[in-house]
């Protein structure tokens, strides 16, 4: 079906200020009497504090006060689970965890500040490796974490933060059933969202007492109800208002230094500015968890996936404070099942306590890594019963009517097709242009995410009508969509059609942005205020004899009887939907054997998709999230020894740059199927999880070599296959 | 950062006496790519802040015989210099291979040099080359051949109060190829797992190699030469195994650190493997010098 | 005191010798569209022009602009009219969160100053040093394609 303005390969029109330079971020945001606050860190895993003395810090010309969890309430913070201290108040457990906290009237005298201020501190006994730290014996971070806040219930050992199963069938009988039997064990690393506007935040108790934040944080409702708690203030005392966001990827949901802020202006009297240094977001952001997963399938002679259990140990350092979903653990965990119909699966995933960096949702979380390991696993397995990985695949794809483990139900299966697109546009059957050069394929699916919006429309006399909404703009391109949505409802060219975003005061609530949802939520809450606000300007339009059309005249009609056209829509997904969105992909590398430098000479990528809203939004997120795919498969790696990240700066843990990115062929199947507005899905986190699978495939077709934990680096390819050649 | 003098002197002299008036508290800048990070860090925290960019005569790229270059060339402006590119264009290559354009705006030969970071690329041309520094102090002017100048690890043969002027490249004599290699698997931004320099003179007979010079970056303490390889090759008839063999050798010539572009022993290797193609690259290149009229 | 002309317009600043011109521009001057990204000039966020050329202002001191003249992003436009590379960022969808924005479209029209119709490789090599996290490139080396051709006319 043919749309007007929905389907129109629109710019970025909705950034104009980006492109300027006059968009307000967080960190732009200034007052008067602004002032700065920084955070002095910890610089040992696990150790007690002793003594704090920040006399000399104090007496620095410039510095207006200094903080430790003395001068707080004792509260401890998280956004699900509350096991964090806003400044450590007698112990510390990772390198970074913030242990006091400076306000002066510029950030260098700040961070001069820092260094005068004297901590005594007693080492003890820390673990960083997660399979150590869950053995007897291993020191406790956590005396007792059933305590906490929002504390799942079972806790095999006490460094457990949260067990999270998916079952099926029965594994042990599937098992036995089996003709084959497989396990392979993979390793994923500790890697940052890579978002290059570090967090920021601005905080001013204006004079009505009340507590004004810009933070860049993508979910302002959630973030004024976590504040309101960690403040102890009641939720109408604050006020988020919202700041565009230089990128999120699941990484900017927490309340981070915000609380700090906060004291330090309540100390003061004055605003303050907290910006974390890029150094500071490698040492103590919330990163990716870094997963050790063991994956055993049982096969059918043919191929056929009989069971599959797996286990997965995320590392998730010293705090869950971190993790937002009510499991305390990673959704995407359920993705150990794959695309696959497997009817007897048992999926255990740990998130465990480590003296490490605590982490956090990115894009698609638990998903990279679990797609590595049981894509990676499926190519060995297709090896070993010396059957093409695509036939491998065709034998076991998900199709109509299926259940997944995560309770989903599925519809307008396309996995089949997908895997089909992918592989006629990379050529897979045909002959390599040459030796040491591979094909791996790898897939993947993602649901449409779920969440509640609020959406309001006006209509003003100029006859624009006004999009008002609390969804933060984080670069998706969602805000230019929903405009989209409501133009198309009412029949109107897209200028006529303008944005306002709101604050936290101007509605009750928003789940906010992330999980692949805005376009399922805002879109459908944007559609139906929409077609609300339609059913009345027809109305009007009838009451007054005025085309339906003549906006303005209508608006102005109605002003002069005291009245505005508006209408206002609370969309609740609840649950999701019966579709899913798959991706195949496909990955040509050529391997120097001299070096094990692996080159990706072409990439393709097959999407299951909705209604697209706006094809050069669309096919960003796909572009975007496919390069994070290959920097996770390839380069990316924060490197951290006893507790102590090495790679703190982004001249050290590398992010792909514009010469890494391969040629890109992208396959389109749409399906207009979605719940979304004029049936659309979802894409944002569709394209970076079967990317690092599909490159670890292609290399063991180049060269022989299995690479089975990430990255996948020159070194370790060249020492694979000088192993290899030993044998 | 920490609070600081900051002098933009006007001469050489001037920039002198300031040197001596703070000693080592003070610290020279000119690009202030390398310095102005590490302060940022707080790694280094000095009190006095000596910029040269109002300092005549440091910004000229002269040919004279071979070619000088002043301290405030920048890496763009060597990379991009008809002069360089024509007399030395393996030189102009290897500043080209130096991060990004942006960064080669600021970061100038004079800092390349002072610096003393193993891990950067035009020191390691520059040995091969057989340059030298040239350096002003309290004791007046003196050159210091490019093998005497990295001591060790960020340490470089500088007395105090010393700074460079400029570096001079001798032409190279005929029949002469040379190649840099630039090794970087992880990124195209990054700095070398390996970088290797070599330069290749043949004989006459266009057979055997005259004379062979190795250079090779991020695999010590300091830039440096593999003069086990070298001689391999000196007076020998080339061919592939030659090279490989040279490549070899050079693997026992280096003590790399590991970092977070290999490990210590992956650059060993690679040290093999980069010396190999480029002295494979400098031969294919000493051929065609020779072959010209 | 330090004397610098930035967008057209001369400013004369007392600042701290340790400002850099990343803090002076955004802080003293109020123009904050260059970002601090990484802070150690890999990432390109803060590059601004100086004397036409591109340098990162995050690791430049503002003294180092003393007498010189500074071009950012909000120099770019003229009469509320975008430059023509913000445009073709614009239609060619080139960013996504924006935070990386101001550099690239700095750096893109530099690179179209010294060589109005790069190659694609060109453009790489130009913009190796302008990090993105959102966009996966594809649609940078489109924009500054787009621009390079829209210039023709």
């Amino acid at each position: 079906m043919a749309h007007r303005i929905v389907g129109q390969p629109l710019g970025k029109l909705e950034g104009i200020g980006k492109v300027s330079g006059q968009a307000r971020y967080s960190g732009d945001v200034t007052l008067p009497g602004l002032i700065w606050g920084k955070a002095l860190r910890s610089p040992l895993p696990h150790a007690r504090i002793l003594r704090i003395d920040t006399s000399r810090a104090r007496a620095l010309p410039g510095v207006l006060t200094v903080l430790t969890a003395q001068d707080l309430p004792d509260i401890l913070v998280g956004r699900r689970m509350f096991d964090m201290p806003m400044l450590a108040r007698d112990r510390v457990r990772f390198v970074g965890e913030k242990v006091a906290v400076v306000a002066a009237v510029d950030p260098d005298i700040a961070e001069e500040a820092l260094a005068l201020i004297d901590v005594e501190y007693e080492d003890l006994p820390a673990v960083f490796d997660p399979v150590e730290a869950i053995r007897d014996g291993a020191p406790i971070l956590h005396e007792n974490p059933g305590a906490y806040d929002g504390a799942p219930s079972e806790r095999p050992h006490p460094n457990v933060q949260s067990v999270l199963r998916f079952k099926l069938g029965d594994v042990e009988a599937g098992f036995g059933k089996a003709d084959r039997i497989f396990e392979h064990t993979f390793r994923t690393q500790l890697d940052h969202q890579g978002y290059l506007e570090p967090h920021a935040g601005v905080v001013a108790i204006d004079d009505d007492g009340r507590v004004q934040v810009w933070a860049s944080n993508k979910m302002p409702f959630r973030l004024k109800e976590l504040l309101s708690h960690a403040l102890q203030l009641a939720p109408e005392q604050i006020r988020v208002n919202l700041t565009p966001i230089g990128g999120d990827f699941g990484g900017k949901g927490s309340l981070m230094d915000l609380p700090l802020a906060y004291h330090l202006a309540r100390v003061t009297g004055r605003p303050v500015k907290m910006l974390m240094r890029y150094a500071e977001e490698l040492m103590a952001g919330n990163p990716r968890h870094p997963s050790v997963i063991t994956m055993r399938t049982g096969v059918t002679k043919d191929g056929r996936i009989l069971a599959r259990r797996v286990k997965a140990l995320f590392n998730s350092g010293a705090y869950a404070a971190f993790k937002p979903a009510p499991s305390v653990n990673l959704g995407g965990a359920g993705m150990g099942a794959g695309v696959y119909r497997i009817p007897n699966l048992l999926i255990e995933a740990l998130c465990v306590y480590s003296n490490n960096i605590p982490c956090g949702h990115a894009r698609s979380p638990g998903e990279p890594q679990m797609v590595f390991a049981g894509e990676s696993h499926m190519d060995m397995i297709a090896r070993e019963l010396a059957l093409d990985p695509a036939d491998l695949r065709r034998k076991n794809l998900l199709r109509d009517g299926d259940h997944l483990a995560n309770g989903h139900h599925l519809e307008h299966v396309r996995a089949s097709d997908t895997l089909e697109a992918a592989l006629k546009a990379s050529h897979w059957a045909e002959p390599k242009a040459g030796p040491w050069i591979g094909r791996g394929m790898a897939m993947t699916h993602r649901h449409i995410g779920v969440g509640f919006t609020n959406a309001r429309l006006h209509l003003d006399v100029g006859g624009t009508v006004i999009l008002s909404i609390a969804l933060p703009d984080t670069g998706t391109g969602a805000h230019l969509v929903l405009r989209q949505v409501v133009a198309e409802v009412l029949g109107l060219p897209l200028d006529q059609v303008e944005i306002e975003v709101a604050n936290t005061d101007d509605f009750e609530t928003d789940s906010g942005v992330g999980g692949s949802r805005v376009t399922h939520t805002g879109g459908r809450a944007a559609y139906h205020a929409a077609e609300k606000l339609k059913a009345q300007i027809d109305a009007e339009a009838a009451k007054y004899g005025i085309p339906a059309g003549s906006l303005a005249a209508i608006a102005q009609a109605a002003a002069k009887e005291g009245r505005t056209l508006e209408a206002a829509h609370f969309y609740d997904a609840k649950t999701h939907a019966a579709v899913t969105s798959f991706t195949a992909q496909v990955a040509e590398v050529a391997v120097d054997p001299a070096t094990g430098e692996v080159t990706v000479r072409h990439f393709t990528t097959a999407h299951d998709v909705g209604t697209i809203i706006n094809p050069i939004g669309h096919q960003g997120q796909i572009e975007g999230g496919l390069i994070q795919g290959l920097g996770f498969a390839l380069m990316e790696e924060m490197k951290t020894e006893d507790g102590r990240i090495s790679t703190l700066s982004l001249g050290d843990f590398k992010l792909p740059t514009i010469k890494d990115i391969p040629p890109l062929t992208t396959v389109i199947l749409q399906d207009p199927v979605g719940p979304g507005p004029f049936n659309a899905k979802a894409i944002g986190e569709g394209s970076i999880s079967a990317v690092a699978p599909a490159v670890a495939n292609a290399v063991a077709d180049a060269c022989g070599v299995r690479i089975l934990d990430l990255p996948i680096t020159a070194e370790k390819v060249f020492f694979a296959l000088r192993e290899k050649v030993a044998r | 950062m920490n609070a600081f003098d900051y002098r933009a002197p006007r001469s050489l002299d001037e920039a002198l006496a300031i040197l001596g008036e703070y000693g080592e508290d003070a610290r020279v800048v000119a690009g202030g790519t390398a310095l102005l990070t590490m302060m940022r860090q707080r790694l280094v925290q000095p009190r006095c802040l000596v910029s040269l960019r109002d300092v005549p005569g440091l910004e000229r790229i002269e040919a004279n015989g071979g070619l000088r270059l002043g301290a405030l060339v920048t890496h763009r402006e060597a990379e991009i210099s008809p002069l360089v590119r024509e007399r030395l264009p393996v030189l102009a290559e290897t500043f080209r291979r130096v991060a990004s354009v942006r960064i080669r705006h600021m970061a100038t030969v004079g800092g390349a040099l002072a610096h003393g970071d193993p891990n950067q690329d035009p020191p390691v041309t520059l040995l091969a080359l057989e340059a030298t520094v040239e350096v002003r102090g309290p004791r007046g002017a003196r050159g210091i051949p490019v093998a005497e100048f990295f001591r060790d690890y960020y340490e470089t043969a500088l007395e105090p109060g010393e700074l460079v002027t400029a570096v001079t490249v001798p032409s190279l004599p005929a029949a002469t190829g040379a190649a840099f290699l630039k090794f970087l698997p992880r990124t195209a931004d990054d700095y070398a797992t390996v970088a290797a320099a070599a330069i290749v003179t043949l004989e006459p007979d266009g057979a055997r190699c005259r004379e062979a010079r190795i250079a090779l970056g991020s695999v010590g303490l300091t830039p440096l030469r593999a003069t086990s390889a070298e001689r391999l090759l000196a007076g020998e008839a080339l061919g592939e195994g030659l090279l490989q063999a040279a490549g070899e050798a050079a693997k026992t010539a280096v003590d790399p650190l590991s970092d977070h572009r290999g490990s210590a022993a992956y650059k060993r290797e690679m040290t093999g493997v980069m010396v190999g193609r480029a002295l494979g690259q400098a031969w294919e290149a000493a051929r065609r010098a020779q072959a010209r009229p | 005191m330090i004397r610098l002309t930035v967008n057209g317009t001369v400013h004369e600043l007392e600042v701290p010798s340790y400002r850099t011109l990343l803090d002076c521009l955004r802080y003293d001057l109020g123009l904050t569209g260059s970002k601090e990204g990484c802070g150690v000039g890999v990432c390109g966020a803060c590059t601004v022009l100086l004397d036409g050329k591109m340098i990162s202002a995050c690791i430049a001191l503002a003294a180092f602009a003393d007498g010189r003249s500074v071009t950012t992003v909000e120099g770019l436009a003229r009469d509320e009219r975008l430059h023509p590379v913000q445009q073709a960022f614009v239609d060619a969808g080139g960013f996504q969160c924006g935070i990386c924005t101001p550099g690239q479209v700095v750096s893109a029209k530099a690179l179209l100053d010294a060589n109005p119709k790069p190659t694609d490789d060109e453009i790489r090599e130009w913009m190796l040093g302008n990090l993105c996290r959102c966009t996966g490139y594809y649609k940078i080396i489109e924009s500054i394609r787009a621009a390079a051709g829209r210039s023709r006319a």
